[in-house]
């Protein structure tokens, strides 16, 4: 049945060449107007590619200024933008853009789709993404605050009430905070709709709930949450601007309002996001993972089971962020518990991962090479997740580096790790050529060894007390050399960052041609040509097992035999 | 190297069947709004008896019975308009719509005029207290939702009129009863919560 | 609207419907975001933002009504080959020795919780002996345990201890016969691990590590009245609930564990891909 060919197909303009005999015009014309998912895939990883760049600048700042003690280069006012545009935009406009990027790309073609359920949806919800992450950043500009124009929110990514009343926080800068994700958050909302409606009822024949590739189940519990999770976000925010422009009292403690509820719903939201994006790196390790080691995933049933699991209990779990408000005991007991009880769906993936990887034939791409950094990582990040669990010790560390530490080494060590162990294994099926391994190794090796640089000393630093968010520090404190590691780890960072917007580049011109299939995977995307046709499937694939293309390359051996 | 279709072996010949898209987007943003809506009812339950100062819910809130029957009502219209175009039946379509948008109108003019009075009559603004802004804020959330449903069912029905929105279009009108449904499933929380609970 | 999901494909196959771009998403995207914009800038941003907003509903219903706009295009065959130059599979061979580990026959769990019961009940024995010979009192295990549960019995005296108190006993009854049944069922429950001394295991091990587990995390929880526990009459009192437990459960028939059966016969499930040993472990 292999050396069955298959008609596939390219439209005339792409045969042609593309961008290079297309009017220039025509063609951002072309991108502006798309409905097509694999276009809009691209533009949210290469909008959110750009804003990570700019935030991790951010970054570099914050740590610059933090390198010695006593610095002054730059004014706490500006030091309290930088942190809040940092942390608002590599999760708004980095993390969900991108993980919903990999969505738009993926999901249909690997349910053998030829669009999204609504593709003019889709253009709406990434539209409304970017002006979303434009108008936040207008606010460096246009933003009016205390210190006459050009004023970025500066209250923190979390925005605790009473600080943004009126009273703490005139002009408008922090009404640009939330309009912006107000805008950007119907974007997601939008996009999250359509992934279910795509996932539920565009599948191919045969792909029936349980054939699905993990990665697609993935997402579909992600945009789940996201229903449940924006939202919410959505909500605080239009009752800020009520308390702001139209004189409520939601937050206003002076007339019986409670600036903790706030926190509560920031947090109601703010933890199942941690979920939102955590779990989309899970979907590309289960992809990645299995091809590199040869073997089908371990536990498919579990996996999906436990991605559920995740879901559900990551919605009562919130509080954990809040033990130092001062709840009951009894609250503190629950959130401890119920924090502690997404250690186990969590410990059943990476027993799954390391199960999987446990006797096959482990290739070391560059993909692979992120995969495996982001288990041991997340591992850790995990640990000392558990160890902040716990409410006494969570009064001690709360708003330390600590804490800084381990959602850096969840975001940056799990998360970003996957994003490019995603970007290495798919950007040969959207361009059609590779990237190239050598500078990927450096990217990843740099990475590596400057992440652990950063946030591994940062531990260290939040146990001797140092807290979060503050603009300088005495030299007697005890802090310098440790600062000093952290913001030369960083700078190691940013230059793997560069190498890889390099290789990013480099290749679409110059890589290896990659073929259909460069990796030898076993999922519907790499039977389609590299890049995909617009419409993806010449013949609408029809598939029998989890692995289509294991059946396809191993007819004496397929799969279907032994799924039932 | 024919150019063969049949490349993934035949599981079965089995019709394969999936839901409606429609429903199931309709779907999933009710859950995302029904987030929505519990935040904002959460916070209006929280604050019941906080306010500082007048007027209170137990001075000035009276029980709006005919908006409330009339838009739990303008469900049944709802469900017979889509049972009458998935049948063909025209007429009793445009017949069971209007009804549906008449009682409607009938609950909004009716939060209007209690508005009215709140505002000029008890002087409850949504910056007079607590219970002035969680009010405001959640039965002005609904009432924005209300109006949504109207304009949309509007514009079919105009469309009906024109003879543009024929049985062919019945799919697409039950995804928009659904967010009527949906709608009106919100007002029972709403007024439970507002005027049975918090009075 | 389901009848137009699948884009149809036209008969010959020669092209495809798909749906056809549009500029309305980005313009209603740009009407939001001035609308909302309008509230920091000014009203004319608003006004500029709504009529967008307008235009692009209207623009967005005459694209997909009555029926969605796509537009066509054509196909271009290519023929490809799905084939892969990993033609050999191996599989992890596990040796049936493995399995030999998990016993063929053990107690069933219902005995443990048999010998919670009965241990619980004899354990009343040895407790009751230490308040009476110390404390001249009955009750004072009694409320000892009792006053354990309950936080409110701030510093008492010995001799309120000794006391009688209905609350004590029955806070004491409740917690007594919980942790008996639970001890009794996780007892049963770890029993297939160790099937051959259940007296040892139950008798033995586990009251000591029981009372070296409460020893050290009395403390915390009770401070006052880990002061007044005599630890050795404690480990008394559980090894008398081991031995007595353990006894029960010997008493107790052993029965077949179902390890040596397939494990889709375990389950109670009849599957194919089950039945065959070498299913799981394909690579």
């Amino acid at each position: 049945m292999s050396d069955l060919p298959m008609p596939i197909g390219e439209t005339p303009e792409a045969a042609q060449g593309g961008i290079r005999s297309a009017d220039w015009l025509e063609w951002l014309h072309g991108w502006i107007v798309t409905v097509d998912h694999k276009r809009l895939g691209i533009l949210y990883i290469l909008y959110s590619i750009f804003f990570l760049l700019v935030a991790g600048a951010e970054a570099l700042f914050i740590r610059i200024q933090l390198a010695i003690p006593n610095n002054h280069f730059l004014t706490a006012q500006v030091y309290n933008r930088f942190f809040t545009m940092h942390g608002t935009t590599m999760v708004f406009l980095v993390g969900m853009p991108i993980l919903f990027g990999f969505a738009n790309y993926i999901v249909p073609l690997q349910i053998g789709a030829r669009d999204m359920a609504f593709p003019r949806l889709n253009a709406l919800s990434f539209w409304l993404t970017a002006f979303g992450g434009l108008l936040l950043y207008y606010s460096f500009l246009g933003g009016s605050g205390l210190y006459g124009v050009g004023n970025a929110p500066d209250v923190g990514w979390f925005a605790y009430a009473p600080l943004t009343a009126r009273t703490f926080s005139p002009g408008n800068a922090t009404d640009y905070w939330a309009l912006a994700l107000i805008v950007s958050g119907f974007g997601t909302l939008g996009t999250a709709v359509n992934i279910i409606a795509t996932i539920f009822s565009m599948r191919c024949r045969g792909m029936t709930l349980m054939r699905m590739p993990l990665f697609t189940w993935l997402y579909l519990v992600v945009s789940g949450l996201t229903l449940v999770t924006i939202t919410p976000l959505t909500a605080a925010q239009f009752m800020l601007l009520i308390d702001r422009y139209l004189g409520g009292h939601f937050f206003d403690t002076q007339a019986g309002g409670s600036a903790l509820v706030w926190v509560h719903f920031f947090w109601i939201f703010g933890h199942p996001e941690v979920y939102v994006l955590v779990l989309p790196a899970f979907a590309i390790a289960n992809e990645i993972i299995p091809v590199f080691s040869r073997k089908a995933i371990f536990g498919y049933p579990a996996m999906v089971a436990a991605s559920v699991g995740i879901m559900f209990v990551s919605l009562g779990v919130w509080a954990h962020h809040m033990f130092t408000v001062g709840m009951t005991s009894v609250t503190n007991a629950f959130f401890v518990l119920s924090t502690m009880l997404v250690g186990i769906p969590t410990g059943i993936k990476i027993f799954n991962w390391i199960a999987t990887i446990w006797g096959g034939r482990i290739r070391f791409s560059v993909a692979m090479l992120f995969c495996l950094g982001f288990l041991y990582q997340f591992l850790i990040a995990g640990l000392t997740g558990i160890m902040l669990a716990v409410a006494p010790l969570d009064w001690q560390l709360h708003n330390s580096y600590f804490v800084i530490a381990h959602f850096h080494y969840v975001l940056v060590g799990g998360i970003v790790f996957c994003i490019f162990a995603g970007l290495y294994y798919w950007y040969p099926k959207a361009t059609g050529r590779m990237m190239s391994e050598r500078l990927g190794r450096w990217h990843f090796w740099l990475f590596v060894i400057g992440f652990h640089i950063t946030f591994d000393t940062m531990h260290f630093l939040g146990i001797l007390g140092m807290p979060r968010s503050i603009y300088t520090y005495q030299p007697d404190r005890g802090w310098n050399t440790l600062n000093m590691i952290i913001s030369v780890g960083g700078f190691i960072q940013a230059i793997a960052i560069l190498i890889f917007a390099w290789n990013f580049i480099v290749s679409y011109f110059r890589g290896d041609e990659a073929g259909d299939d460069p990796w030898d995977a076993w999922t519907l995307e790499w039977t389609t040509s590299s890049p995909p046709p617009v419409y993806n499937f010449a013949v609408e694939p029809e598939v029998r097992s989890r692995r289509p293309l294991w059946d396809l390359k191993h007819p004496h051996d397929p799969d279907w035999e032994y799924e039932g | 190297m024919s150019t063969s279709t049949q490349v993934f072996p035949s599981a079965s010949e089995r019709e394969w069947k999936l839901p409606s898209r429609g429903r199931v987007g309709m779907l999933s943003l009710i859950i995302g709004e029904s987030a929505l809506f519990t935040i904002f009812v959460v916070a209006y339950i929280f604050y019941i008896g906080k306010s500082l100062t007048g007027p209170t819910p137990a001075q000035v809130l009276e029980v709006p019975i005919l908006g409330t029957i009339c838009l739990l009502s303008s469900s049944f219209a709802i469900w017979r308009s889509e049972h009458a175009i998935e049948h063909g039946k025209m007429r009793a379509f445009v017949a069971w719509l209007a009804t549906t948008i008449l009682l409607g109108l009938v609950f909004m003019v009716g939060t209007a005029i209690e508005w009215h009075k709140l505002i000029y009559r008890d002087g409850l603004t949504i910056r007079t207290n607590l219970f002035g802004t969680t009010f405001y804020s959640l039965v002005g959330l609904h009432a924005t939702h209300v109006l949504l449903g109207l304009s949309m069912l509007s514009v079919v029905l105009v469309l009906a009129l024109l003879d543009r929105f024929s049985e062919s279009q019945s799919e697409r009108f039950a995804v928009i009863a659904l967010y009527w449904h949906f709608v009106d499933l919100v007002w029972v929380v709403v007024f439970t919560v507002v005027y049975l609970i918090g009075r | 609207m389901s009848s137009e999901q699948h884009h149809p494909h036209t008969s010959d196959g020669s092209h495809v419907a798909l749906p056809a771009s549009t500029a309305w998403p980005i313009v209603l995207a740009f009407g939001v975001t001035l609308c909302f914009a309008s509230l920091v800038m000014n009203a004319g941003v608003g006004i500029a933002g709504l009529i967008l907003m307008l235009c692009a509903l209207v623009g967005w219903v005459r694209e997909i009504f009555p029926h969605e706009r796509h537009e066509e295009v054509p196909v271009i065959a290519r023929p490809t080959v799905v084939a892969t130059v990993r033609t050999q599979v191996s599989r992890i061979q596990i040796s049936e020795v493995q399995r030999s580990y998990l016993p063929i026959e053990s107690y069933p769990i219902s005995s443990g919780i048999k010998g919670g019961i009965a241990g619980g009940i004899a354990m009343i024995l040895p407790a009751l002996l230490f308040g009476l010979l110390t404390q001249h009192s009955i009750w004072y295990a009694v409320n000892l345990l009792g006053g354990a549960g309950a936080a409110f019995w701030t510093n008492p005296s010995t001799e309120y201890i000794a006391a009688f108190h209905w609350s004590g006993l029955l806070i004491a009854i409740v917690i007594h016969s919980a942790v008996c049944l639970l001890v009794g069922l996780l007892y049963g429950a770890v029993l297939p691990m160790w099937p051959r001394h259940p007296i040892l295991l139950g008798g033995i091990l586990a009251p000591v590590l029981w009372t070296g587990m409460l020893h050290s995390a009395m403390w915390f929880i009770n401070p006052a009245f880990a002061d007044r526990i005599a630890w050795g009459w404690f480990a008394v009192s559980q090894l008398f609930f081991g031995i007595v437990a353990g006894m029960v459960v010997v008493r107790t028939g052993r029965i077949q564990t179902r390890q040596p059966l397939p494990f889709a016969l375990r389950m109670g499930i009849e599957a194919k891909e089950l039945m065959r040993p070498d299913a799981e472990d394909r690579n």
